[in-house]
C-alpha cells in the first residue's frame, strides 16, 4: 500500500510539478532580471512568481496530510514536518545570531525552503531509526 | 501498549498484508501496531475489534 497509495502518488506528482515550476520560473527570472536590479514593481513581481513552485510544494504537503487515510503514515509525515520545522528554526536562528554578532556572510532568506527540505530528510531518518519506518521527504 | 494482534492474526493464518487489507491500512501500520511502536486511534481500534469480533480490551492490554 505504501508506495502505491494514490495519495502518495499524487503527493509525488505534485512536488515534481512544483519543482519543475520552480526551476522554470527561476530560469525566467534569472533571464529577465539583471543583477543588482532595484526593487521596482517588475522585478519584484517576477521574483514573486518565481517563488510559486515553493508554494506548490507547501500546498502538496498540506494536501498529502489531508488525503492520506492511513493514520500511521500520517503520523510519520507529521513527525517529519515537526523535525523539519525545528531544524529550520534552529539553523536560521543560530545563523541569525552569528550574523548579528560577527561579520559572517548573510544567509539569504531564500535558503529557508531548502533547509526545511533537508529537515524533512532528517525527519524521515529520525522516524526510520526510532520507528523503523520513514515518512515522505521533500518529494 | 501491549496487544494480541499477532496471535489473533496467526490463529486465522493471515499475513500482515492480509490484515492490512481487511482494515484498509498499510502493512507498515499493522507491523507498527503489532510491535507496540504505535498505538492506534480509537476508531481504528474499534475496526480491529470488529474484525476479530472481540472487545477492544480483549485485544489491547494495559502496560
Amino acid at each position: 500500500m505504501a508506495a502505491r497509495h494514490p495519495a502518495r502518488r499524487r503527493y509525488r506528482n505534485r512536488t515534481l510539478m512544483g519543482a519543475a515550476a520552480y526551476v522554470a520560473t527561476t530560469a525566467v527570472a534569472t533571464r529577465f532580471i539583471p543583477d543588482g536590479a532595484p526593487p521596482s514593481a517588475g522585478p519584484i513581481a517576477l521574483a514573486i512568481i518565481a517563488s510559486a513552485g515553493a508554494l506548490v510544494w507547501i500546498w502538496a504537503t498540506a494536501r498529502f496530510l489531508v488525503e492520506i487515510d492511513d493514520e500511521y503514515v500520517r503520523m510519520l509525515q507529521v513527525r517529519s514536518i515537526l523535525v523539519a520545522t525545528g531544524v529550520t528554526l534552529g539553523v536560521t536562528n543560530m545563523w541569525g545570531m552569528v550574523e548579528l554578532f560577527t561579520t559572517a556572510p548573510r544567509l539569504p532568506v531564500f535558503f529557508v525552503m531548502p533547509i526545511w527540505c533537508l529537515g524533512m530528510v532528517v525527519g524521515s531518518l529520525v522516524s526510520k531509526l526510532t520507528m523503523g519506518d520513514a515518512g515522505e521527504s521533500c518529494g | 501498549m501491549k496487544n494480541r494482534l499477532k496471535v489473533l492474526r496467526a490463529e486465522r493464518d493471515w499475513s500482515q498484508q492480509d490484515l492490512a487489507e481487511r482494515l484498509g491500512v498499510s502493512r507498515q501500520s499493522v507491523n507498527a501496531i503489532e510491535t507496540g511502536k504505535y498505538d492506534p486511534s480509537l476508531p481504528l481500534a474499534f475496526r480491529i475489534a470488529d474484525l476479530f469480533e472481540l472487545s477492544i480490551e480483549a485485544i489491547f492490554l494495559r502496560d
